[in-house]
């Protein structure tokens, strides 16, 4: 199905202007803010701006909060990741101020859930308010979105625990190991499997969204016990099989910002304890502008894509 | 029977202060309780102050009779001046 982002891009437009061709002027500020810059303009290439932050823990009494930094967004990035537990307790009610804080975003926000969004057991309904407001909330499919005339892809699952290499959990013993490793097992399959439909789809940009995290680096800060409570190796085997320019998880608020799959991917810890700010602000060259991350073969062998923001397989793989 | 000393007593009464940061009215995963010596520090991020202040006040009714020391950060929710090349 296509649905639209929170705001539509424009195929084609260059990243060198804002939405409004502009430029950074909004800025009262003597000189100009130096996130504002939209891309370089140093003969490297097209890049993607993706702000990202997890952890936001959202309730009533936060209203307002992030608001006036994600107003400030369509300036600075070209979508805004959301990874996980946005909410205190995963009520309805608590999605509704999530919803709130991001409607003025202007771009379009690509989230997944977290454990505290399930904790009410009304992760549905959270999804569906989200939903609603405009977020493409992920869990086993894909977004792909128009930046520049590129295709930026999204792949994203909540993900689980058990672990990682040497120190992880096993699908053996007791009904209960089996179902907790097990359930770790098919959401790093459904990654893999919606990270290989964006590359199917000819994205220039290939992210892996995730709230546990995939390798322990980005838990340095986390104490050792509860490593295995904190993400699965899974989780990276999946990312490293399938491909990925950069892959950004949650979860983890003692943790360190920065990490790399064994296969080389970077992967960045946006909790927003971590990150210390309202969001995170990468900027990935765009594949076929000097650096090539996906195969040229796939690329021209990708069926083309309405431009408004494309979800893959989606209701396939949700149940 | 067996009779507790009062360390042991404190450690268990720690112990129940985490289970009721992250139980569901409060639902506060990122604080740690560390036992220092004789008194208890809490450190971690929250998102406002109030729950900063609905956590303290927590300890301190659980902790009853022993020193709470707090280092809690409330989250910065300001938009970040600078970028990451990932080149």
């Amino acid at each position: 199905m296509t649905r639209p982002p929170t705001t539509p891009d424009t195929p084609g437009r260059p990243l060198t202007t804002t939405p409004d061709g502009a430029g950074p002027a909004h800025d009262p500020a003597p000189g100009p803010d130096p996130t504002s810059e939209t891309a370089r303009s140093d003969g490297h290439g097209t890049v993607v701006r993706v702000a990202a932050v997890g952890d936001i823990h959202l309730g009533p009494d936060c209203a307002g909060v992030l608001r006036p930094a994600f107003a400030g967004l369509p300036d600075r990035a070209d979508l805004l990741l959301l990874a996980g537990d946005l909410t205190r307790h995963g009520t309805v009610e608590e999605a509704r101020v999530v919803a709130e804080e991001v409607a003025d975003a202007g771009v379009p926000v690509v989230a997944v859930l977290g454990n505290h969004d399930y904790h009410s057991g009304e992760e549905a309904a959270v999804t569906q308010v989200l939903t609603d407001a405009g977020i493409t909330v992920l869990e086993g499919d894909a977004v792909v979105l128009p930046v520049a005339g590129h295709k930026v892809g999204v792949a994203g699952v909540k993900g689980f625990c058990g672990g990682f290499v040497g120190r992880s959990a096993g699908e053996f013993g007791e009904p209960e190991m089996k179902a907790f490793v097990r359930t770790t097992r098919l959401s790093a399959e459904r990654l893999a499997l919606a990270l290989g439909d964006l590359s199917a789809a000819g994205c220039a940009v290939r992210i892996a969204l995730t709230h546990f995290a995939p390798v322990p680096d980005t838990l340095a800060g986390e104490p050792l016990e509860i490593h295995p409570f904190l993400g699965s190796y899974l989780l990276a085997e999946a990312i490293d099989g399938a491909g990925a320019d950069l892959a950004v998880h949650g979860h983890a608020h003692l943790g360190t910002e920065h990490g790399m799959t064994a296969g080389g991917v970077r992967v960045r810890n946006v909790a927003q304890p971590v990150i210390g700010r309202a969001f995170a602000l990468y900027r990935l060259p765009v594949a076929g502008d000097g650096t090539a991350s996906v195969p040229e073969a796939v690329r021209t062998a990708a069926p083309a894509h309405a431009p408004g923001g494309e979800l893959i397989s989606g209701a396939v793989r949700r149940s | 029977m067996i009779e507790f000393t009062a360390p042991h007593e404190d450690e268990y009464r720690i112990a129940r202060l985490r289970e009721r940061l992250a139980a569901d009215d409060v639902a506060e995963l990122g604080v740690q309780v560390e036992q220092r010596g004789t008194s208890v520090l809490l450190t971690g991020t929250v998102p406002t102050a109030s729950r900063r202040d609905e956590i303290l006040r927590l300890a301190r009714e659980e902790l009853a009779g022993l020193t709470v020391r707090a280092d809690l950060v409330v989250a910065c929710a300001d938009a970040p001046d600078r970028w990451e090349e990932l080149p």
